[in-house]
């Protein structure tokens, strides 16, 4: 119940945000809504599931290029990023079922370097990405659309995320991040399920991506697979909380709204002084700032996976004690 | 290898190739000449043994005698070199823990594996496979109770004693309903009084049809409540039978008192 009246409330208070605000504020919030989906995607597949990684942003390069190819073939931005959603998915697959035979910091390294590959070959094959020099796109002429469109995909991972964290398969994606052997020895399809969730997790960053192209109207290799976007990503996941269903949305707030005010107020220092709160945090909140206020079991924090708690907690008159086995 | 498909609800149905245990009616799980060597360690030597139907039977044996290689190799986490298993008369020597699991194996380990971030509910609720949530929550709150360790029901994983994670591990393999249950030292480094309960919920279970195999050291439980024991040494079974056949062997006393 707290949940979803967060969720309708962040919605609704970022769907007037094109009425109401300024063109910056329009444009931090564009740009906040992807880091949003880019972090929800991290935390299904390296928060929920375990599988934490540095790889991300090759989805959201290749969703990106994608998008743009498509635009630039003369098909509508819509489209062009459902199709990058797609593309996503596809390269997921294959990747999903050949990195995750391997875990923890060779999991995470591996996926770092498909990053660099795909980032490689956006440079190499300048024939069709244009190389270094970039794809330059047409801009849109209404930003709102866009805006709408980055804001119900930011807003359907939270749903997702909220839907998952209550569900028995969110249950089963942390026990493979708790002990991926006991899950597997007792019944739990570990490879279905991490591959499924890599690829669910691919969707919305490389859809994302090309709707980034879209905003910029322009896209390049090193705008399209920065590492900078990946590490961005991780740090709000792991500011938040990795593994809840609001800590990428606490996180992704904090730290672009942290981000900003220190850019425009001490812009020579402002990285040092993000550096200096990331390590407060990490230090006081080691499991981020929404654990944290679980922990304490304060009276507006939603509790982490409440439904299955609803249901024991229910008076059953019928329940058998002796039904055991 | 040929695998045979495991079914969900398997059927005693005796593979034609397998003529030596057609009374798979009164043997659950069969282990055939199985051997097992890590380099130039032989862990297992051609042991064959069986378990009846709604036994309780164990194994013992001295520390590096090969106990928990079988455990593993017949859970699906170790592959023999040599030799077959059969559960339920189904081949399932290349089964993955998953499909052994799933064919009807519930397994604790001999080291906690709970899921440490995560309550003991939730714990039991993650493989209540098939169920529903509302049936997954209604088992375990039953099983919590039948294990009276209903308090525990909120708790995280890391939050427990060493041995009230014994009793929530017993309840989570009891989560899968299975058929036979694979116990690895379920006993070792609790109190008496805890181990005592653990027993009379065993005998319970099995007067429920349940049929249990336990590796242990605590001769004292072994002796008394199990059927069948078996003692390996050195990889192989050197002594067979229940208590008092066990006690009077002196390849036993040899090899272990």
């Amino acid at each position: 119940m707290k949940s979803l009246v967060i969720i309708v409330v962040s919605a609704a208070l970022a769907a007037v945000i094109p009425f109401v605000g300024s063109e910056y504020a329009l444009s931090f919030t564009v740009q906040l809504f992807v880091f949003v989906a880019l972090a929800y995607s991290w935390n299904l597949i390296g928060g929920y599931a375990g599988y934490t990684h540095f790889g991300q942003v090759a989805f959201f390069g290749v969703g990106a290029y994608t998008g743009a190819l498509m635009m630039d073939a003369g098909f509508h931005w819509l489209l062009a990023a459902g199709a990058a959603g797609l593309s996503g998915a596809l390269l997921a697959l294959p990747l999903g079922g050949a990195m995750l035979r391997v875990k923890g910091p060779f999991f995470a390294i591996g996926m770092f370097g498909m990053a660099r590959v795909c980032e490689s070959f956006a440079l190499g094959f300048d024939g069709i990405t244009q190389g270094g020099t970039g794809l330059y796109l047409t801009p849109v002429t209404d930003l709102k659309p866009l805006y709408f469109v980055l804001w119900a995909i930011a807003f359907g991972m939270v749903v997702l995320t909220w839907k998952l964290d209550n569900s028995r398969l969110g249950i089963q994606l942390l026990a493979i991040r708790e002990d991926e052997t006991a899950a597997d020895a007792l019944g739990i399809r570990t490879t279905r399920l991490k591959i499924g969730t890599f690829v669910a997790s691919a969707i919305a960053p490389a859809a994302v991506g090309s709707l980034y192209a879209t905003y910029l109207s322009f896209i390049d290799p090193a705008t399209a697979f920065a590492p900078m976007t990946e590490l961005t990503t991780i740090a709000m996941v792991l500011l938040g909380g990795m593994g809840t269903t609001f800590g990428p949305l606490v996180g992704a707030v904090v730290m672009s709204v942290v981000n900003e005010l220190l850019w425009s107020r001490f812009p020579e220092i402002y990285l040092a002084l993000v550096g200096a709160v990331i390590l407060a945090v990490v230090l006081f909140m080691p499991r981020g700032i929404v654990s944290f206020a679980m922990r304490r079991a304060w009276w507006w924090v939603p509790a982490a996976r409440s439904s299955l708690r609803r249901l024991a907690s229910r008076p059953a008159p019928s329940r058998s004690p002796k039904e055991a086995h | 290898m040929h695998v045979q498909r495991i079914q969900p609800q398997p059927t005693p149905v005796p593979p034609p190739d397998f003529a030596s245990a057609t009374d798979t009616a009164e043997r659950i799980l069969v282990v055939e000449g199985v051997g097992k060597r890590f380099g130039g360690l032989v862990a297992l030597s051609d042991v064959s043994l069986s378990v009846g139907r709604g036994s309780i039977t164990g194994v013992i044996g001295p520390n590096g005698s090969g106990k928990s290689t079988l455990f593993n190799i017949i859970a699906g986490t170790l592959r023999p070199d040599r030799g077959r298993v059969f559960l339920n008369g189904h081949d399932t020597t290349r089964a993955s823990p998953a499909q052994i699991c799933r064919n009807g194996v519930g397994r604790t380990f001999q080291i906690s594996r709970l899921f440490g971030e995560m309550t003991v509910l939730e714990n039991l609720v993650a493989v209540a496979h098939g169920a529903s949530d509302a049936e997954a929550v209604e088992r375990a709150l039953g099983l919590l109770d039948f294990l009276e360790i209903t308090g525990l029901r909120d708790k995280w994983g890391t939050e427990l004693s060493y041995g009230q994670r014994k009793l929530v591990e017993i309840a989570r393999a009891l989560m899968l309903r299975p058929t036979v249950m694979l116990l690895d030292e379920p006993f070792a480094g609790i109190n008496p009084r805890l181990q005592n309960r653990i027993v009379d919920h065993l005998e319970a279970l099995r007067q429920r049809g349940l049929t249990l195999f336990f590796i242990d050291h605590e001769m004292r439980i072994v002796l008394e409540i199990c059927d069948t024991i078996h003692v390996l040494a050195q990889g192989r079974v050197i002594a067979e039978g229940d208590a008092a056949a066990i006690r009077s062997d002196p390849k036993v006393q040899d090899a272990y008192f």
